[in-house]
């Protein structure tokens, strides 16, 4: 009876550990035939690039726009530290340089890695890098954004390992919170949406990666969606990101010019001026055509109203 | 012109060597006046920017009067608001200021940023009075101006 037990209870355990290996795998890369059929435009990609927010997280340390031309893409070469909850996470080398960038990855290693988070190797990425938001994206604009990339020089920086302790270290473990909490599918059901809401909820909700900021995030360090851009702790230090619903305890009393403006100049309503890393942000945003900015505003006017809450925000 | 050449070691002066303020009375009426000072930036961006955004109205002579003014704000000499020992991480005055460290700590970079500022708005000054779609194309480099410093030197918005 005992042995049966024993024997019964070990081969539950192989199942369900075989289940999780399962489940915790890297899953498909994306298709190489599908996206060979798409044409790469490098001009287009540069848009999807500032839309995506790429240098903010991949320039150096140390870097310095102040003293660099203001046309140039800072490099990518990595190396900034984020410190979370989980640990501290470090930029990687996105350039093309073979050796320590990522100059051999295909147009679909990128692509796996963009909207699946999975390096070449098939290991888990560490949602630090914002595919839960990316893995939104079109495929056409990923072509793009690759092939405007290629364009940028390599630079040679040896990446550092991210510095998590157990049992955030396993890489493994991240194919069950993709489980839960990756998705490609919209954020938001809006009702019959313009072209332009929906235009707006691709920028949003896709390569723009507001949620990742301004969602609060639950235990597991996942975007509780029925909270959608209701505020949130400051992933990244000190201070508080806000509310950008339209609720009166967000931007409920924002016009559309209020918010195109905001985007363009970084000039409030109240005429402060935008700071703190969103002031990056507005940089990238005023490079995009007008109309995208006024897509942004049709959207965040269209998604649902909802109350700051002071615990969203520790 | 000789009067522009000296603003930036008067700056330097005042911000890096400035003497301390004896009292926390001092402190806040220090903190309460730059703070003023911001809104008088503020309420005249409102009279362009409300232009700009189709709220009010274009007219060229409050446009041009107000990008003065706001010239005329940016060539103060504010040094004497920055004291040191007047940033949110000094002692009780978390709650009052934004001002990061780094205004002191990295000096004279936040003067660098505000060179950049007084370019744009002598820039600016040329434009606004001209016609709408001039201020509009104007409008964008005062923003990043003032970005210019918000962005390192004033700290995340706290509830």
């Amino acid at each position: 009876m005992k042995l049966w037990m024993t024997t019964g209870g070990s081969a539950v355990a192989v199942i369900v550990t075989a289940g999780l290996w399962f489940l915790s795998g890297p899953g498909s890369a994306v298709s190489p035939t599908v996206l060979s059929s798409l044409p790469a435009d490098a001009k287009r990609g540069e848009l999807v690039f500032h839309v995506s927010g790429c240098a903010s997280c991949h320039k150096p340390e140390d870097f310095d726009k102040n003293n660099a031309d203001e046309n140039t893409v800072p490099p990518l070469s990595g190396g900034q530290r984020f410190e979370t909850q989980f640990g501290t996470f470090i930029a990687p080398n996105i350039t093309p340089d073979k050796e320590t960038g990522i100059g051999n990855w295909s147009v679909s290693d990128f692509a796996t890695a963009m909207l699946k988070g999975v390096r070449p190797d098939g290991q888990h990425l560490y949602p630090a890098f914002p595919y839960t938001s990316y893995a939104r994206m079109k495929l056409q604009d990923i072509v793009d954004l690759k092939a405007y990339m290629d364009t940028l020089p390599a630079i040679s920086r040896t990446n550092e390992n991210h510095e998590l302790g157990f049992p955030f270290s396993i890489r493994r473990g991240l194919g069950l919170w993709k489980q839960l909490y990756l998705s490609n599918q919209p954020v938001i059901n809006l009702v019959d949406p313009t072209p332009e809401q929906q235009r707006g909820q691709y920028l949003v909700e896709g390569p723009g990666h507001c949620g990742e900021c301004h969602t609060p995030r639950n235990l597991a360090g996942a975007a509780n969606p029925s909270r959608w851009l209701a505020g949130a702790a400051n992933p990244d230090g000190d201070g508080t990101i806000p509310n950008i619903t339209p609720h009166k305890s967000g931007i409920a009393k924002w016009e559309t010019v209020d918010i195109t403006e905001y985007l363009s100049s970084g000039f409030t309503p109240d005429y402060d001026v935008v700071g703190g890393s969103m002031a990056e942000v507005v940089e990238n945003t005023a490079r995009l055509p007008d109309r995208d900015r006024k897509a942004i505003a049709a959207y965040l006017m269209a998604i649902p109203p909802v109350a700051d809450k002071k615990s969203d925000k520790k | 012109m000789k009067k522009r050449n000296l603003f930036l070691p008067v700056m330097i002066a005042t911000m890096a060597f400035g003497s301390s303020l004896s009292s926390a009375a001092d402190i806040e009426k220090t903190i309460e006046a730059r703070q003023s000072f911001m809104r008088v930036y503020s309420f005249n961006l409102g009279l362009v920017g409300d232009m700009a955004k189709g709220k009010s109205q274009y007219d060229a002579e409050i446009a041009a009067n107000a990008a003065k003014n706001l010239l005329a704000l940016a060539k103060m000499d504010n040094g004497p608001m920055w004291p040191q020992g007047t940033s949110k991480e000094d002692p009780g005055l978390s709650e009052k200021t934004r001002a990061l460290p780094e205004t002191w700590t990295t000096y004279p970079k936040v003067s660098e940023r505000h060179k950049e500022l007084t370019e744009a708005l002598e820039k600016f000054v040329n434009v606004a009075g001209k016609d709408l779609a001039s201020l509009r194309m104007g409008i964008k480099d005062v923003g990043k101006g003032c970005k210019g410093c918000h962005e390192s030197f004033r700290a995340e918005e706290e509830e």
